[in-house]
């Protein structure tokens, strides 16, 4: 027995939620080539096609890319300080992908790490997320590398499974999920399954054991010699978490703000002594890796990563992680200029 | 001999006569993928360098760098296009012609473009280079001139929005901004070792991603490129947000070729409009 | 800053004008008593040429209704060119504000000589008249405080 939902009926119960106040973003075809999560305006807008997924994240809902954390006002030499106004609105991810969904358990560990992050917290309270599980992937995916794949709950409060013909099965995994599909859906027999995922290409124990013992490696500047230091990775990676705090506004007051930053960026590391750590760009992009595959793993003990290839996709130059990850895996024996997937 | 044949053999014998010590070219993994760009020292190597209508990079971008100067003098591949940015480059004496050798590789313009600039460029066998690859039966020479109207058609068309509607298109496209800043990383002319936007004490353009931090930062991009840039498209291809860059590039180079007659990158003696001034200069708006 | 009745509304006007030239022929207005409206505020800068497109945004962004830029004749700078360089930037930002949809009418340009306190005065007056009836800018303000 399995609950089931018409595509139609799916997009009308979207057109509700928003009716009753909610953000729900989900991904919409903005140009011909470019599928991106977006606070959707109506559900006409929402794009349910799994053959693409959007080239940014769903972390947005949680972590967004700007976020005041508290307003100060002067009057004369007093400051005022006010919290900055909480989101109020609930709101839902509908049509994240399982590696958007599997993010959020790696995020919940940093923003509730020494300290809870009272504004991640709220927004991650007050978030549903209904992903669609994969029935295709494309050359830049590798989850099922990373112990996910196309069908994985992980994360997700609700699932929706494509069904041949075109509407979905539902399956509700937590409470946030059940209140927002019980009484929408239809008792059926038919099930949805998601696709096989792409074939695993490497072994993260084993880029672990790698990265453990070759930080000085020489080859670390020649699989990245080709990064812009763009930082298109950082910003559309859902597990990249990395922020720049600073106050923003004028001689009557403004506001500490929280805003996406990106270890690929030349000031990063920049000291006020003007000593930069990582002064070049492939040591900038040995450190993304490391933080991935390393660093947050010794902390956490899970990856950083969830294998969406969202990095090697909007990467200008097609770097991102898994040509390094491949390179690595082929135990580092690349031949000088060899070129690296 | 077929161009990528003839392509080999020129870099090895580069390599090998040591006129060179890197060839900054393009490879890729299999046929119809994105070709990336590739450092070779090895003459053994040049087997991996392509050249195809996938080879989308502009590589000037990395003549620059410090690590990629530090591997010796380079030979570097250069389209129509890119080749402008190195005009460019050396005008603002970034880069010196001697210190260098380029090689010119030729677009064939009917196939489908790799930008959405290839469809009006004039520019489509590079003019300068050092070595020229073209010369064989398989690749014959590319379709000629385009006109300042099929160059800017595309703002043309756009400027029939009444003022009230571009400013809420272009809110609508610069809302998607996440301050990646990979239209500068990606740019051969976006140079500066400190950028504005980097600056603070006092900040100049808010690093913040709301419309008032975007809406400043690209005005100061597009304006910090007037004159300046080649319309290689690179930032709107690099940009993840899928924001119509070239339209705001476009509407600076148009101005630089209706007032002063100035192309970047076309006319290697020609003076750039920004940097240089006259008595001259003629305009209706200044009472 | 607040936004004022339709009734009351008094437009914000900045002036960047040039040292050598504009704010001599300001101070000139001020020392023969030629009244002109208080709307102006006059930011003063060496030359037009250090004139940075960038304060004209910044000057919408903190929610001016209208920008003046004024400096030496051609041919009158202090600096020799510095109002050359002025020009043809302006010649080539116009476009771009064009492009973006900024009204060029709440941009103006003049050129006003140390000598010209009378058309300081005039042209403070016209253009703080134009402004009113054209109303607040509010399209740059409201997408700063989005």
């Amino acid at each position: 027995m399995s609950e089931i939902i018409s595509a139609a009926e799916l997009r009308q119960l979207v057109g509700a939620w928003l009716v009753q106040g909610r953000r729900v973003i989900g991904p919409a075809r903005i140009k011909p080539e470019r599928v991106l999560f977006v606070p959707l305006r109506d559900a006409g807008q929402l794009l349910l096609d799994d053959c693409q997924r959007p080239a940014n994240s769903a972390k947005e809902a949680v972590f967004p890319r700007h976020e005041k954390l508290y307003e100060f006002r002067f009057q004369g030499k007093q400051v005022e300080i006010l919290d900055a106004p909480p989101p109020a609105a609930p709101q839902v991810v509908i049509g994240a992908r399982p590696c958007d969904a599997a993010a959020l358990p790696i995020l919940d560990r940093v923003f509730n790490w020494d300290c809870r992050d009272a504004h991640y917290n709220r927004r991650r309270d007050l978030t549903t997320l209904v992903t669609l599980a994969c029935r295709q992937h494309d050359r830049h995916c590798f989850c099922t590398s990373l112990g996910s794949g196309p069908g994985d709950p992980c994360g997700s409060d609700a699932m929706l499974y494509g069904l041949d013909d075109g509407n979905y099965e539902v399956r509700t995994l937590t409470e946030k999920g059940s209140a927002l599909f019980t009484g929408h859906t239809h008792a059926s027999d038919k099930v949805g399954l998601a696709g096989p995922g792409p074939q695993p290409v490497l072994d993260p124990h084993a880029v672990g054991a790698f990265l453990k013992t070759h930080f000085e490696d020489p080859r670390w500047a020649r699989w990245s010699a080709r990064c812009l230091g763009c930082g298109a990775c950082a910003c559309t990676c859902p597990t990249c978490h990395c922020f720049d705090m600073v106050d923003e506004g004028g001689a009557a007051g403004g506001a500490k703000v929280r805003n996406w930053d990106a270890c690929q960026h030349a000031l990063f590391t920049l000291h006020a002594s003007g000593h930069n750590p990582r002064g070049t760009q492939w040591q900038r992009q040995r450190q993304r890796v490391y933080h991935k595959f390393h660093i947050y793993p010794q902390k956490f003990s899970a990856i950083l990563c969830t294998g969406c290839g969202n990095c090697t996709r909007n990467c200008p130059v097609q770097l991102g992680l898994l040509p390094v990850l491949n390179a690595i895996q082929g135990g580092g024996r690349i031949a000088p200029g060899e070129a690296v997937r | 001999m077929s161009t990528q044949e003839r392509l080999h053999e020129t870099c090895r014998r580069l390599l090998e006569e040591g006129t060179v010590q890197v060839v900054i070219g393009y490879a890729h993994t299999a046929p119809g993928e994105p070709a990336f760009p590739v450092f070779i020292s090895d003459p053994a190597d040049v087997g991996q360098l392509v050249w195809n209508r996938c080879c989308l990079a502009n590589l000037t971008k990395y003549l620059l760098r410090q690590e990629i100067r530090a591997l010796g003098k380079p030979a570097i591949f250069v389209k129509g296009c890119d080749e402008r940015a190195l005009v460019v480059l050396q005008r603002e004496s970034q880069i010196d012609p001697a210190q260098m050798l380029s090689i010119g590789v030729a677009c064939r313009g009917e196939e489908s473009p790799r930008h959405a600039a290839c469809a009006a460029c004039d520019v489509r066998r590079p003019r300068f280079c050092d070595i020229m690859i073209d010369e064989v039966p398989d690749d014959p020479p590319p379709v000629a001139a385009s006109s300042a109207a099929a160059r800017y058609a595309d703002l043309e068309i756009f400027l029939t929005k009444t003022p009230a509607e571009r400013v809420a298109y272009w809110t609508e496209e610069l809302s998607r901004c996440v301050k990646c800043y990979a239209c500068r990383q990606a740019c051969p002319l976006c140079y500066c070792q400190r950028c504005i936007a980097d600056k603070n004490r006092p900040t100049s353009i808010d690093t913040s991603a709301t419309l008032k931090g975007n809406f400043a930062w690209h005005i100061t991009r597009a304006f910090h490129l007037a004159g300046r840039c080649v319309g290689c498209d690179q930032c709107t291809r690099a940009c993840p947000a899928g924001i119509d860059l070239r339209l705001l590039n476009l509407s600076l180079a148009r101005a630089a070729e209706l007032q002063f007659a100035y192309r970047a990158g076309i006319d290697r003696q020609a003076d750039p409009p920004i940097g240089t001034c006259s008595e001259r200069d003629q305009e209706s708006f200044i009472q | 800053m607040s936004e004022p009745d339709a009734a009351g509304f008094e437009p914000k006007i900045i002036a960047y004008v040039c040292n050598w030239c504009t704010y001599l022929g300001a101070d000139l207005a001020g020392t023969n008593r030629l009244q002109y409206p208080a709307n102006v505020r006059i930011v003063r800068l060496p030359c037009t040429g250090r004139i940075d497109f960038n304060l004209v945004v910044k000057a919408f962004e903190i929610g001016a209704d209208a920008v003046l830029i004024s400096g030496c004749h051609p041919g009158d700078c202090h600096y020799t060119a510095g109002n050359y360089h002025a020009r043809r930037r302006w010649m080539l930002f116009r476009e771009l504000l064009d492009t973006l949809g900024i009204e060029l009418d709440r941009v103006h340009f003049h050129w006003i000589s140390a000598a010209e306190g009378r058309k300081f005065q005039q042209v403070m007056t016209e253009i703080t008249e134009k402004t009113r009836q054209m109303g607040p800018y509010r399209a740059y303000r409201e997408i700063c405080q989005s």
